[in-house]
């Protein structure tokens, strides 16, 4: 005899609310990361645009053809909107599991919980700490949040004059005795300098009238003639302030007096790939593009131009967002980890120098990627790479490889004869100062 | 009449609630995307706000701050710059172009379609095509300059040059519209006003003064008071063509609320500017429609 089981509306309703329930709670709530359960794939952000942006894709397809149980998933997001469209996400609960940071810059995100402090989760999960040099993981900290790591540094950066050989060929010059002092550096720019009349149609020292160039020179000079941004227990703004005013007029020098650059250029990278300059100070991120366009350069060592030598500093690394599901903490780790310990065609082909002691102890370091010639000077020129980032929570204002931020407006106005060096001295030493007191 | 009947004709007509359906196509988005981001905005202008976190109420602040900040004095003098060289330059270059078409001038068929296409093309490409044109060294400008005898321009790389440099590929770009509106209002003149004109013996110069403008009136206060608030709103060829520089000199209003926001996170602060510019265009629309419309 069948039996037929009669469902009442109540009961109805009762099951699909619990349907609906278990089937929401299982979308929200994902299953934890566990060894030997489907692959966990992690949202990766990147900024990388230029040149370098091709080998660390080569970099995520690597990791997600050796390793079964983590994938990646590369997203590419622009430089000028990370920031915003990070800090949206994370309020949202959807921030990426890891990203790329620059090193100093993130003193408000440490603050604010947006990144996590990772020495525990390095250790958990095997990354050799004692490995990385000890400028990095200095520079991976924030003195003011209890000193915690908050970033695994991928590659070491700074900036380094970058030479077309077929000006110095042009002009008689010997590449092989490259200037190393500021009289020298100017005799060659003359030399390579081209003119219309009294207009600079090539530019010797490759400058623009606005933006990043001139602002991170004026940051490297100032500081090679003895200027410093803030003091050393960060409580002090713009030590030597004379110093800072003699770079300036070093800069203004190069347009107006001297005519060996030109407010003119608009895009640096490009009119330096097209020969409109002949110097040009630069990161290592340009060479895959100027070696894939086979431009005849070379690089060499920042000449000392004040009394010390020093050039810009910049550390990018791998930083990880925060979680609802903490859980996903240890896979992002596991997966920094794989990146850093594989890095070895990232800071061979993709840019600047490794972070880390065992691949620059390998033979292979300096026959790798790209020629010595062109890669050697931004490897051994981190000797004196000093100028990064002021760790505090207005670290932005403090850049000098910046075209928007404070300092660059505040340079700008200088550029363009529209504010004396002493206003603007006075203002970067005003403005400065506040940041610094309010920590 | 029954009492069933009498209740029933008391009763209120029924509600046509695809008539609501309709009207909720447009409403809701509107609503979701126009008029609660106006009240968010306005909201937040009281506020710290970065985004990660809670606004925290801060009153006047964000306005006094505003005062003392020398940016903020030379992104709306800047504003009011591109206001005065593009309005008039639109007004008189459209007008001009409806005037070619209108007479039928030689190959007016073709011109109509190239003063209008400018229009159709986005600013982002009108941006980059003005940058190569108006570039120092290599810009097509500066070549034919140079052929007449006059130096290289810096238009876009001279903070005394640059604004200007932005404010021809915006008259370039808005000059469709004005041309499509002056050109319907001047077919729409009655021809015995020409007539008229003629009989009386007046000149080109004299029909235009005396004739065609007076009855463009209308048009052209309509065209000054939308060019007005296209050009307080400036953006996307100051982002593509100059990035604000050199020295902010071309930095607008719209511009700094970029970088104040989106680029620096002090929303609340960016939310502060954009409510003075709102406040402005509101006065500029009110001033413009008083005295130009309807004197």
């Amino acid at each position: 005899m069948s039996k037929t089981r009669k469902m009442s509306r109540r009961q109805f309703a009762k099951l699909a609310g619990k349907s609906a329930l278990v089937a929401t709670a299982a979308a929200t709530f994902p299953a934890p990361f566990v060894k030997g359960a489907e692959p966990i794939t992690l949202t990766h952000w990147s900024w990388l645009s230029a040149s370098d942006a091709e080998v660390w894709g080569k970099m995520i397809d690597a990791f997600n053809a050796a390793n079964t149980d983590i994938q990646l998933k590369l997203e590419l997001v622009p430089d000028d909107q990370y920031d915003t469209k990070l800090l949206a996400a994370a309020a949202a609960g959807q921030a990426p599991d890891f990203g790329w940071g620059t090193a100093g810059q993130r003193a408000q995100w440490a603050k604010d919980g947006v990144i996590i402090p990772l020495d525990d989760l390095a250790t958990k999960v095997g990354l050799d700490l004692s490995d990385f040099s000890a400028q990095p993981m200095q520079k991976a900290r924030y003195p003011k949040y209890d000193n915690k790591l908050f970033m695994i540094p991928m590659d070491l950066m700074s900036l380094q004059p970058e030479v077309n050989l077929d000006h110095v060929k042009e002009a008689g010059l010997d590449p092989e005795k490259f200037p190393t002092d500021g009289d020298g550096l100017l005799e060659w720019a003359k030399a390579m300098t081209k003119r219309d009349g009294d207009k600079v149609t090539r530019s010797g020292i490759m400058m623009t009238g606005s933006g990043v160039q001139p602002t991170v020179t004026w940051g490297i000079v100032a500081r090679q003639m003895g200027f410093l941004r803030a003091s050393d227990d960060l409580k002090t703004a713009c030590v030597n302030p004379d110093a800072g005013k003699a770079a300036m007029q070093w800069i203004l020098d190069l347009f107006d007096k001297l005519k060996v650059s030109t407010r003119d250029v608009t895009n640096r990278y490009k009119a330096f790939g097209t020969g409109q300059g002949s110097i040009f100070w630069t990161g290592p991120w340009t060479l895959n593009g100027y070696v894939q366009q086979k431009l005849n350069f070379r690089t060499y060592l920042f000449p000392k131009i004040g009394q010390e030598l020093h050039t810009y500093f910049e550390m990018g690394g791998m930083e990880l967002y925060v979680q609802s599901d903490t859980s996903r903490y240890e896979a992002s780790m596991k997966a920094v980890k794989w990146l850093s310990d594989n890095g070895f065609l990232w800071t061979t082909q993709g840019r600047g120098a490794s972070p880390r002691l065992s691949t620059l102890a390998r033979p292979d370091y300096k026959t790798s990627g790209h020629d010595w010639s062109v890669r050697g000077a931004f490897v051994d020129g981190m000797a004196f790479a000093t100028e990064g980032e002021i760790p505090v929570l207005a670290g932005p204002d403090f850049t000098i490889y910046a075209g928007d931020n404070f300092l660059a407006k505040t340079l700008e106005t200088v550029w363009a004869g529209q504010k004396s060096i002493d206003t603007a001295m006075s203002e970067i030493q005003a403005k400065w100062q506040s940041d610094l007191d309010a920590g | 009449m029954t009492a069933l009947d009498l209740s029933s004709a008391e009763r209120k007509p029924p509600i046509d609630w695809a008539g609501y359906v309709f009207v909720a196509f447009f409403t809701i988005p509107f609503l979701a995307f126009n008029v609660a981001p106006l009240i968010f905005g306005a909201g937040l202008a009281f506020t710290k706000w970065g985004i990660f976190g809670k606004p925290q109420w801060i009153g006047l602040q964000n306005f006094s701050d505003m005062l003392h900040d020398e940016w903020v004095g030379i992104a709306f003098k800047n504003t009011a710059l591109y206001a005065v060289i593009i309005v008039p330059g639109v007004l008189v270059f459209g007008l001009a172009c409806a005037l070619y078409v209108h007479q039928r001038w030689p190959l007016a068929g073709l011109a109509r379609t190239l003063f209008f296409s400018p229009n159709v093309v986005s600013g982002t490409v009108i941006g980059l095509v003005w940058t190569w044109l108006l570039d120092t060294q290599y810009g097509l400008v500066n070549h034919y300059l140079g052929l007449i005898g006059i130096s290289a321009i810096p238009w876009l790389t001279s903070a005394q040059w640059a604004l200007f440099g932005v404010s021809i590929a915006s008259v370039w770009w808005d000059l469709g519209l004005a041309f499509v509106l002056f050109l319907a209002a001047l077919q729409d003149l009655p021809k015995e006003l020409y007539e008229a004109a003629d009989v009386d013996g007046a000149s080109r110069w004299q029909r235009l003064r005396l004739v065609i403008l007076p009855q463009l009136r209308p048009v052209i206060s309509m065209v000054a008071t939308l060019q007005m608030i296209s050009s307080l709103r400036i953006f996307t060829q100051v982002y593509v063509m100059t990035d604000g520089g050199p020295a902010g000199a071309t930095t607008s209003v719209v511009f700094y609320m970029y970088q104040a926001g989106i680029q620096r996170q002090f929303f609340g602060y960016a939310s502060a500017v954009a409510m003075s510019l709102f406040a402005l265009i509101l006065v500029m629309t009110f001033v413009m429609r008083r005295f130009v419309r309807e004197r």
